[in-house]
């Protein structure tokens, strides 16, 4: 009876062992050693003499480095919401009858399986370049041609298009929390007389708020470590303008080779993201609604 | 096994030595200086040699001490384009027939991240036995003389009487050892697109001079969006270089990699190439990456003609012929002439070939570059497909053969014909050349108007102190 | 003729009906344009493999102009044997379904366990694993590398640097996924089951995992293009062209020195995405079906 009430309060942790071995062993020294890298000067070839808190300083107070977190603070907040809107909108439309909705799913998610293909790279270079695509369409209205490419206030725009137009990720998993409302809730709401919009704020959107939270973080996340698409097509430029945090640390790590000032560039954008999972964990009890909470 | 490998080993020998003659002079020149002696002879007993390519005769340029090896395997890495790894993938199944025991694994890829997924394995001490390394790598991975071995040890094998001695001294690393042994040379010059320049009605230039004048005539002629010239950055950066060692008579990065450049001098290099940009010589940065930050080849406004100069590495300018419009015709120009006594050009090692430090079998390794650069069949199958050939007897095998393509062959040419000065590897460090690196900040700022001249001397001058002595 | 009554009622009706096909034809305009706007990059891929580099980069049209099957023919190129896209291609699924396979299996257990059961150190545990998520991979790769190069396993013929891992749950966002979908399951079902005498084994294989199927077919299809997609990883671990996934065997050629051929480049990249694009429309069906199998309905 003990043993067995020892094993019931313990299920869990036999449930999750696979996790922590792997977490142990693979993710634990590589994420210790670049803690510990983050306050040396280690240059992988070159070694590392001190211990030292410059590169965390540098992060705060070197122009190119301060201005690479705010450009990152700014891309996150112009993607992520502009995404998630995005692909909730889309992924309600296609949960309605559609006749084709297996062709449109898929053409929606096309651009997230191109994700950092060469070909986007030449693509959307070609549709935002001063005489490409988009300034052939705005000259038939009459609007001046955009410099989308070479100025700084523009090119962190088309960055950040590229990922909003890749909603495919966020769309699927919208998609399949929609699928897990009701029905019957609806046609409830339906006799009550309630608008589709209204259904839609009332019903669905509180019912998929934990799917919501999940996306919102990992959005966030993803927002935050974005590499590819200033990697491929603008290459940071031009001034920097598209110089985010993780480029910056990947020109460090792996072009460079300055392992210490990388790791610590990448902690400065863990205590960030940090601080933002633990605000929205923190805030969810506001506005998350969980079916398996006691006393629902 | 072993046996009948060296029965066929000892066969060829004798072959060799019979048909070398005076090959055996170069057996006891294990440095690099003694290059000059073995500068002629060579050239004139390869025809022969060559003609002869069934099987055991090529040993020519080896001394013709001992080939004794032991059956292994080695590794052979290298990037480059599907050519490349096409004629090398030959290369190395031929010397595997012809020194039969050794087995080579190949590893080859394109550029992207090879570099850094090359230093990781230096690095965990699982590199290669043969790599393929550009020259500042040296300097950048070597700096302790740890990673790669002195090839002076291999020299039994390893003709290196073949290099320039002034070649092989820029494969040397920060202790003084042989890192590496110079594949090909190369220097920065000039493709005009000349289709254009005739349409402008003037000859395409060679001073300054001419240049600056182009870009009005261009201006009047043809109109705003055309320009003798396009640079980037780093292009900005080397023909900067260009202008002031022409000024100076001397590089600006010296041999032992003290800079040789003072903040003064920077700021009126750098008010120079914006001069250019002022002048409608060259579009502005602003521009390049309006025409959707692409590389030049890839350029509808080069394509078209409309940006009519290239300044480009003497060993690229096919990727430029191949894209370029019907009709238009690229001509290999000349060093520019800045109106002093020297022209300023430089030239460097484009890459190398070394061996790692970790290797177990250094010897046989020695012998697949020595077949790769200094053996005729092995030359005659890797062609110029890593530029025209450093090695003397590659150089001839290649040419007499007429096996150089005519535009490289002509770029090269001119390279040389300006007489280039040394070019740092410290030109192309990370922390200078690379995205977000100095280059980019210092050249687009000036160019933005972010930068007066003053601040780009400063930041500039500031970055090259950091990888200089 | 009508009386008044019923007239208005029929014009309700139609008031209705024509509401409902204003809203369906709206329906369709953003559903066809948001389309246009998400398959025009693959419509001109498709067109650009059959053009030259020239028209490439000076035309938009997605219609070559002079087509030419050269992109196609070179894609078939095989380096002496060592190599060619449909060997990459097998490469490449050859441990991308396996990391599928076992990304999944880890993930559920390991979702089941933080999600629906409390012992000591859950909360520390879940922070800990939720931090996985926010250091940025390339700062990690160092220090894996070493660490797989001290276990012997660089270069390893079986994938193992990318395989193994996958055993262990080390994709938090899929776990973190799991979790969010399975705290949205009512916990009703695996009351009863219990009280039919299902062990905790039993409850998640035939109640669980069927009321997760969504999710988990989402992870599945995520897990499946983000490791066909990935270019680092194999980059880094593989290093016998033999072995080399389609990734890497698309960018073989792109050599900014000598120059390359575009179209053979998005030939090749055209090929290499079809399995996904096939994968993907023959796994949507699942979020649908997925869900009535559960019985959730009711």
């Amino acid at each position: 009876m003990k043993k067995n009430k020892f094993l019931k309060e313990n299920m869990g942790f036999l449930f999750i062992i696979p996790w922590l071995i792997g977490f142990l062993v693979f993710k634990a020294y590589p994420f210790a050693s670049s803690l510990f890298y983050s306050f040396t000067d280690f240059h992988l070839f070159k070694g590392m003499s001190t211990f030292t808190l410059q590169n965390y300083l540098d992060v705060f107070q070197k122009p190119l480095e301060l201005k690479a977190l705010v450009v990152t603070f700014k891309y996150a907040f112009m993607t992520v919401p502009l995404k998630l809107v995005a692909a909730l909108f889309i992924a309600y439309i296609l949960n309605f009858k559609i006749k084709g909705v297996n062709f449109f799913r898929t053409a929606y998610y096309i651009p997230s399986i191109l994700g950092g293909s060469v070909a986007i790279a030449v693509l959307w270079r070609a549709l935002f370049k001063d005489d490409g695509l988009i300034n052939g369409l705005l000259a038939i209205f009459h609007i001046p041609a955009v410099h989308f490419m070479s100025d700084p206030n523009w090119a962190l725009f088309i960055i950040c298009l590229l990922r909003v137009w890749q909603f495919g990720s966020a769309m699927v998993i919208f998609l399949a929390a929609l699928k897990g409302v009701s029905v019957d809730l609806y046609e409830a709401a339906s006799i009550d007389g309630a608008g589709k919009w209204r259904q839609f704020f009332s019903i669905t959107v509180p019912l998929i708020t934990p799917v919501i939270f999940y996306n919102l973080i990992t959005q966030l996340v993803q927002a935050f470590q974005e590499f590819n698409g200033p990697f491929i097509i603008t290459a940071g430029g031009p001034r920097n303008a598209t110089t985010l945090m993780s480029l910056l640390i990947y020109n460090n790590a792996f072009k460079n080779y300055k392992m210490g000032k990388a790791s610590a560039q990448a902690w400065v954008l863990f205590v960030i993201l940090m601080a933002f999972t633990a605000l929205s964990f923190w805030s969810q009890k506001h506005w998350v609604y969980y079916a398996d909470e006691d006393g629902r | 096994m072993k046996k009948k490998v060296l029965a066929v080993l000892m066969t060829s020998v004798m072959a060799a030595s019979v048909l070398v003659g005076c090959g055996g002079s170069a057996a006891p020149a294990a440095e690099a200086p003694a290059a000059e002696a073995a500068e002629e002879a060579p050239a004139e007993e390869e025809a022969p040699a060559e003609e002869a390519a069934e099987e055991p005769a090529a040993e020519v340029a080896a001394p013709a001490g001992d080939v004794d090896y032991e059956p292994c395997t080695i590794k052979f890495d290298w990037w480059g384009g599907d050519s490349r790894h096409e004629a090398t993938q030959k290369a190395v199944e031929a010397f595997e027939a012809k020194y039969p025991g050794i087995e080579v694994e190949v590893n080859f890829g394109a550029w992207t991240d090879w570099e850094t997924a090359r230093a990781l394995e230096y690095q965990a001490g699982n590199g290669s036995d043969v790599t393929q390394i550009g020259s500042n790598w040296i300097p950048d991975y070597d700096g302790d003389g740890k990673t790669f071995i002195d090839l002076n040890t291999v020299s039994d094998v390893l003709d290196l009487t073949q290099f320039n001695a002034s070649d092989l001294e820029k494969c040397l690393d920060p202790v003084g050892q042989q890192a590496g042994v110079p594949i090909s040379m190369t220097g920065r010059i000039f493709y005009w697109n000349k289709t254009t320049f005739d349409k402008a009605g003037i000859d395409y230039p060679k001073t300054i001079d001419e240049l600056i004048e182009a870009g009005k005539t261009f201006q009047e002629v043809l109109g705003d969006e055309y320009y003798p010239l396009e640079l980037g950055e780093y292009d900005r950066a080397l023909f900067m270089s260009f202008y002031m060692q022409a000024k100076k008579g001397e590089p600006i990065i010296l041999e032992d990699g003290t800079l040789n450049v003072t903040e003064e001098e920077l700021a009126d290099g750098l008010a120079f190439i914006q001069s250019l940009e002022d002048n409608h010589v060259i579009p502005t940065i602003a521009t390049l990456a309006g025409d959707g930050n692409v590389t030049l080849n890839e350029n509808p406004k080069f394509i078209d003609g409309r940006y009519a100069g290239v300044f480009e590495w003497d060993s690229a300018p096919l990727k430029y012929t191949s894209n370029i419009a019907e009709g238009q015709e690229l001509v290999v120009g000349e060093e520019l002439d800045f109106g002093e006594a020297v022209k300023g050009s430089s030239a460097k090692v484009s890459m190398a070939f070394a061996i790692c430090a970790s290797s177990q079998h250094p010897h046989e390794a020695a012998m697949l570059i020595q077949y790769l650069l200094n053996d005729p069949e092995g030359i005659m199958i890797m062609a110029s497909e890593r530029g025209v050939p450093a090695s003397k007897i590659g150089f001839d095998t290649l040419n007499d053969a007429g096996q150089i393509d005519p535009l490289i062959a002509a770029a090269h040419e001119g390279v040389y014909a300006a007489d280039p000065m040394f070019f740092s590897p410290r030109f192309d460090n990370g922390e200078l050349k690379g995205d977000g690196a100095a280059y980019i900040d210092v050249f687009s700022g000036l160019s933005y108007g972010d930068y007066t001249v003053e601040d780009a001397a400063s930041i500039l001058f500031d970055a090259y102190s950091n990888v200089c002595e | 003729m009508a009386n008044t009554q019923t007239k208005s009622l029929s014009q309700a009706e139609a008031n209705l009906r024509r509401q409902r096909i204003i809203s369906l034809v709206l329906r369709y305009t953003v559903l066809i344009v948001v389309g246009v706007i998400m398959l025009y990059p693959l419509v001109w891929m498709v067109g650009a493999t059959f053009k030259n580099n020239n028209e490439i980069f000076t035309s938009m049209n997605p219609i070559p102009f002079n087509p030419t099957l050269d992109g196609y023919k070179a894609a078939m190129e095989n380096y002496g044997g060592a190599i060619n896209i449909w060997k990459a291609m097998l490469n490449t699924y050859s441990y991308v379904i396996p990391e599928v396979i076992f990304t999944i299996i880890s993930s559920v257990l390991t979702a089941y366990g933080f999600g629906r059961f409390k012992f000591k150190g859950h909360d520390l545990l879940f922070s800990a694993m939720m931090a996985m998520l926010f250091l940025p991979q390339v700062v990690l790769n160092v220090p894996q590398y070493i660490m797989f190069n001290n276990f012997g396993w660089i270069g390893s013929r079986l994938y193992l640097p990318l395989v193994v891992p996958t055993l262990f749950a080390t994709e938090t966002y899929f776990i973190f996924m799991l979790i969010q979908f399975l705290r949205n399951v009512p916990k009703d079902l695996e009351e009863a089951a219990s009280i039919d005498g299902c062990n905790v084994m039993q409850t998640l294989i035939q109640i669980i995992v069927p009321m997760l199927m969504p999710a988990i077919v989402s992870c599945a299809l995520f897990k499946f293009m983000w490791s066909s997609n990935d270019f680092m990883g194999p980059l880094l671990y593989v290093n016998t062209p033999a072995k080399y996934p389609a990734t890497i065997f698309v960018k073989l050629s792109m050599d900014s020195d000598a120059g390359f051929n575009w179209n053979k480049i998005l030939a090749l990249s055209l090929i290499s995405i079809l399995p996904s694009i096939i994968v993907f429309f023959a796994a949507q069906n699942q979020f649908v079906e997925g869900i009535s199998a559960g019985g959730v309905k009711g």
